[in-house]
């Protein structure tokens, strides 16, 4: 190991240290206290020993060189977090317990690796910013106050085999990112599991788990993910597609929700392959009409794409109408080939191919919908033909 | 008698308003009734501006790839007075002038209550100064004249480094008021094109490789030790090496103790708060000079503590248009604070030079 042990600080009980500057390589053992901000220069490399407990007060750890964690936990009041500045693969942090800070770990750019972490009480868990790239693995994100796990400006990151549970806002929330994986996820009892939002966030995000959330997956504001093979299990609403946004789902498992896919405001999903299981309604139209589409969805978004201004409150990025416009406008949302569950495949069966399943709420439901006072025809739902067998097995 | 003569006085008189008034009906009766436009006054350095440019745009700048729609010349007085048809119009003033040491100078400014909308009869544009561009704005670049030079630190170079261009001095060559930035190529070399003036070229290379954010330890910084440079039409001016130190530990403890920016005698101070009425801190108080607010801001003050307390620092008297943001560089992103003042409709408020004035609360909300 050609690592230079240049201050060794072995202290078994906890004092107050000053401001920090680490300019050589450093290791730490046992409890630390900061109440001024700590620093390590490019370069250096700070190891922080198992079993170690460090804590901040009004204060943050900055790496622009490499931190080296392993079983350490991370804490205090009032504080930042952990800054990760275009740190490489050789800053790794795992079995670490970080919690109440207002950024647990913030990654601005770089590629670390970050694994069987636990975020708990932060603002936000980690957040991935700056191109940052790197594998987050095996974390579990409980209880933070607004976002489990923040991915953006083009970041790649894994993020794979992580658990989400009772994030107040959103468990996960992808913003112009493309993770080179997100798979093997499970997120529990969140307000929302996962939000991909915003045009140009067209993550894949496949093989993952969502039970017991307000709503699983939203897909908002123009996104176009590919969701597949995913669970989505006993959750209030499955997916929720949202405001212009265009996904494919396929091959999911859509089991037991009150609702399981809500279509909303000129969205215009691919839905095929999946399997819809026991759903209070399976699959239900909101504010979703081709003709209001054609008639106000341009001007309804003519604000966004005509402000530049953050102050004008216009996401990242100048989106062109033609970007969002809406390919196919016939009033129609494609459900083809999905398995509607064996009591849905029999309903289909009873009633023919021009019947109106009871499990699927849209336009031979309810035919019109408000607008400023003009009514729209609400879309219909394209059943027709279905599958007679499942695409996923029932799983535990 | 005299009272006859002047009751028979009053008569005439009465009868002679009438007259008068009813003239002044068929008159203006006669009058075009299409006659609506904009009308307005050009200053420089608030005084009247001749010869100035009036070009009247249909699109705001992020559109405005087509040419005026009106074009009209200033007066004596710096007055000019355009016929339009009923409509929203964008007006920008501009002129090109040598001045009397032969420079060629550029002077343009937008209106800032810009777009006007012409309804019936003149629509009065608010009186708006010009500024020079290159001096109290974004240099206009100028092929032929500019700086180059290499950015080294221990001797070797510095790639991905910024250089940033100054105007103005009195914010301490900090914050957002630079003109233009670049960032150095592999071999730390860089080349701006810049008009003929007098510069203050501050370099930086954060850890992050950001292009904004407050240096700390670890970063690289440089003031060139010749500043100002005077630039001169068609030269270009090689600077040589320009040697980055690390930010030291103990230089940066003792300005974030005394405050990031330079204080001035003028200042805009408040408190951040959020819907609910609690401080909001980590936010940062921005003024621009845009009425649409994009783009780089003019100053900003460093972010809001706890109490959601701020103090933003200008270096001359205006009209600014002032909003908070939790981050900065960039448009809005999930997550951040964001919020204007609202005292006017338009965000502004016009500040007289050394004076502290209080913008009261500035409500924030978060944005997803």
């Amino acid at each position: 190991m050609r690592l230079f042990l240049c201050i060794i600080l072995a202290m078994f009980w906890s004092i107050p240290a000053a401001a920090l500057v680490v300019d050589k390589d450093t290791l730490w053992t046992g409890e630390q206290s900061f109440s001024e901000d700590v620093r390590v220069l490019p370069g250096v490399t700070l190891t922080i020993a198992p079993g170690s407990v460090v804590r901040f007060t009004d204060a943050r750890l900055e790496i622009a060189g490499q931190l080296v964690a392993n079983n350490v936990e991370f804490s205090g009041e009032n504080w930042d977090g952990l800054i990760l500045k275009g740190s490489d693969a050789a800053t790794q942090l795992s079995d670490c317990i970080i919690k109440g800070a207002a950024t647990g770990i913030l990654v601005q750019g770089g590629a670390p690796i970050l694994e069987r972490l636990t975020l708990s009480g932060n603002k936000v868990g980690i957040a991935l910013r700056g191109k940052a790239a790197g594998r987050v693995a095996n974390c579990r994100f409980i209880a933070n106050r607004k976002v489990g796990l923040f991915l953006k400006d083009d970041s790649t990151t894994a993020v794979v085999d992580c658990y989400f549970a009772e994030n107040s806002r959103y468990g996960a929330y992808l913003y112009h990112a493309r993770p080179q994986a997100f798979q093997g996820n499970t997120f529990v009892n969140n307000a929302t599991g996962l939000m991909i939002a915003y045009h140009g966030t067209d993550p894949e995000v496949n093989d993952n788990r969502f039970e017991k959330n307000d709503i699983a997956i939203q897909v908002d504001r123009a996104a176009r993910p590919v969701l597949r093979n995913n669970l989505l299990r006993d959750n209030q609403t499955g997916f929720h597609i949202y405001r212009r946004s265009d996904p494919l789902l396929t091959g999911n498992r859509i089991e037991g929700n009150v609702v399981g896919l809500l279509v909303a405001y000129s969205s215009y999903p691919e839905i095929e392959g999946n399997d819809f299981v026991a759903n209070q309604t399976a699959l239900k139209l909101e504010f979703q009409s081709s003709a209001w589409e054609a008639l106000r969805g341009a001007a309804a978004r003519a604000g966004e794409t005509s402000s530049r201004s953050a102050f004008g409150g216009q996401g990242k990025r100048s989106v062109s109408e033609d970007d969002r416009r809406a390919r196919r406008l016939d009033g129609t949302v494609n459900a083809k080939g999905n398995w509607w569950g064996d009591v849905g495949t029999a309903e289909l069966v009873n009633i023919g191919t021009a019947g109106n399943p009871s499990f699927i709420h849209d336009g031979r439901d309810q035919a019109t919908f408000v607008d400023a006072g003009e009514d729209f025809p609400l879309d219909k739902v394209v059943h027709v033909p279905w599958s007679d067998v499942p695409f996923t097995e029932s799983k535990p | 008698m005299i009272f006859e003569w002047k009751n028979t006085w009053k008569m005439k008189s009465t009868l002679t308003k009438y007259i008068i008034l009813i003239l002044t009906i068929v008159l203006s009766a006669c009058t075009p009734d299409s006659e609506s436009g904009l009308s307005g006054q050009l200053l420089f350095q608030d005084q009247p501006l001749a010869a100035a440019q009036v070009e009247i745009y249909l699109k705001a700048d992020k559109d405005r790839s087509v040419q005026p729609f009106v074009v009209a010349t200033t007066d004596a007085e710096g007055r000019y007075n355009i016929s339009l048809p009923e409509g929203l119009y964008f007006v920008i003033g501009k002129k090109r002038e040598s001045t009397n040491d032969n420079r060629t100078r550029m002077l343009m400014a937008e209106s800032p209550a810009n777009p006007h909308q012409v309804a019936e009869g003149m629509t009065q544009v608010a009186t708006f100064n010009l500024r020079e561009m290159g001096r109290e704005g974004l240099p206009m670049a100028d092929a032929s004249t500019g700086v180059s030079g290499q950015i080294t630190h221990k001797g070797e170079p510095v790639a991905r480094a910024f250089v940033y261009i100054y105007t103005e001095t009195e914010t301490g060559l900090i914050g957002p008021s630079y003109g233009e930035a670049v960032q150095t190529d592999q071999d730390g070399r860089f080349t701006i094109n810049l008009p003929a003036g007098q510069y203050s070229l501050v370099a930086r290379k954060r850890a992050d490789g950001g292009r904004s954010g407050v240096l700390s330890p670890g970063d690289l910084n440089a003031q060139y030790p010749a500043n100002p440079v005077e630039v001169r039409s068609g030269e270009r001016l090689h600077l040589g090496d320009f040697h980055l130190t690390g930010v030291d530990a103990e230089v940066y403890a003792r300005r974030q103790a005394e405050g990031v920016f330079t204080k001035t005698d003028t200042m805009l101070h408040g408190q951040v708060i959020d819907a609910d009425g609690q401080p909001v801190s980590k936010v940062y108080v921005f003024a621009y000079l845009d009425s649409r607010m994009v783009g780089k801001p003019v100053y900003m003050s460093v972010p809001t503590a706890a109490d959601g307390e701020f103090e933003l620092y200008l270096s001359s008297g205006g009209t600014y248009y002032v909003g908070a943001r939790s981050a900065f560089g960039g448009p809005l992103e999930p997550g951040e604070w964001v919020g204007t003042f609202d005292a006017q409709p338009d965000h502004s408020i016009t500040v007289v030079r050394g004076a502290k004035d209080d913008l009261g609360q500035i409500t924030v909300r978060e944005f997803w």
